[in-house]
């Protein structure tokens, strides 16, 4: 069962084997706990978005239309989920005491400029506009095609390229002003 | 905020080696890569199988009882306005009590009212797409109601500078040819520039 494609597991599913959605969730859930926590900022709510969103797959499996590709199905499920998150949020920045912690300062110096690079470069990307993280996440981070981004997000085409754009424009502008 | 050269984006997308751009513009291709090497290693995160196999599990409610839970349970309801809006309301009511008349728009102190105009005649359907409506087709509809080929539409705007085209027929892209001040887009076309003035003391212009 665990190689089984997305198809015949989700026909398991449906045919009466809850536990085989135990295969979906260990196949999707490093990818999407990913994406959450680069749209989100924070483990934890990354963790509440993708679990929302795996309870909301499995109540809905039969409405998806595609099983075979089920992977934009799951996307849109928890790029929903992140979206309500972030719009009952006042602020769409890491907080500090969230962010993750820079190195030991006995680490090594290069260790210290990794850290500190990473720590600039979330910043830079929690400073984007959500639907423009979104697309540029999506495009960069998690490697989907444009049309698997069409399939997850529900618009067109032209509109995420612009969006992509954008979101490196301002991401090396964010990281210029911070070198 | 300055687009960037198109060849940077023609290179991320895999359409240009990197090794052809001249080296300033490798310097940023090669400055975003790295930033998405950083992004792609994601701290450890805790799994949430357990849990999602844990609600799946438990049975649930039938559908009557789902129903009488949610009429049952009470709603917050949270409305934050702003003083400066709860003014504005007091204004609309007492100019509609007062003069019977129905009062044009109301506009924040930082607002104003853009004016799209445009001749397409044989069009079915214009909009505009911009920076305002975060370039979403379907978001801004104009209208030819005198069907003359003349469209338009007119929105309320925060004040300054907006980027913007018309999109014809739900396919066709084409910048305002009077505009006046115009950008590249980064694909070899031109988005028309407006900006929008605050609108003293209100009402349409």
């Amino acid at each position: 069962m665990r190689d089984a494609p997305d198809a015949a597991v989700v026909a398991r599913v449906l045919g009466g084997d809850p536990e085989a959605f135990g295969v979906l969730i260990h196949r999707y859930e490093p990818e999407l706990l990913r994406f959450a926590y680069r749209m989100l900022g924070r483990p934890d709510a990354a963790a509440d978005a993708v679990a929302d969103a795996f309870i909301r797959a499995y109540r809905h499996l039969a409405g998806c239309r595609d099983p075979a590709h089920l992977r934009p199905w799951l996307y849109r499920i928890v790029s929903n989920r992140c979206k309500s998150q972030l719009a009952r949020r006042q602020r769409d920045e890491i907080p500090l005491e969230e962010a993750p912690p820079l190195a030991d300062p006995a680490d090594s110096d290069a260790d210290l400029d990794r850290a500190e690079q990473l720590e600039q470069v979330e910043a830079a990307l929690a400073r984007l506009a959500p639907e423009q993280r979104e697309a540029f996440v999506l495009r960069h981070v998690q490697g989907l095609s444009y049309a698997e981004m069409v399939a997850a997000t529900g618009v067109v085409a032209t509109t995420l390229r612009m969006r992509v754009h954008r979101a490196r424009e301002a991401l090396l502008a964010a990281l210029k002003e911070f070198a | 905020m300055t687009p960037l050269d198109p060849r940077i984006h023609q290179a991320l997308e895999g359409e240009v080696s990197r090794d052809a751009l001249p080296p300033e513009l490798r310097q940023e291709v090669e400055a975003l890569e790295r930033a998405v090497g950083q992004l792609r290693a994601a701290p450890p995160l805790p799994s949430v199988a357990a849990r999602v196999l844990s609600e799946i599990r438990r049975p649930r409610p039938s559908p009557a009882r789902r129903v009488g839970r949610w009429l049952a349970a009470p709603l917050a309801l949270t409305l934050q306005v702003r003083p400066v809006w709860t003014l504005a309301v007091v204004a609309i009511l007492a100019a509609v009590l007062l003069t019977g008349r129905e009062p044009g728009p109301v506009l924040g102190a930082e607002e104003g009212i853009a004016d799209f105009v445009g001749r397409f005649p044989g069009a079915r359907s214009v909009e505009v797409v911009g920076s305002f409506n975060d370039w979403r087709p379907g978001a801004t509809v104009l209208r030819d109601d005198n069907h003359d080929g003349v469209w338009r539409a007119a929105l309320v705007l925060p004040s300054g500078q907006h980027q913007y085209m018309f999109v014809v027929d739900g396919e066709r892209w084409v910048t305002d040819p009077l505009a006046g001040r115009y950008v590249d887009d980064g694909y070899g076309s031109q988005n028309a520039v407006l900006i929008v003035r605050p609108e003293r003391g209100g009402g349409r212009r």
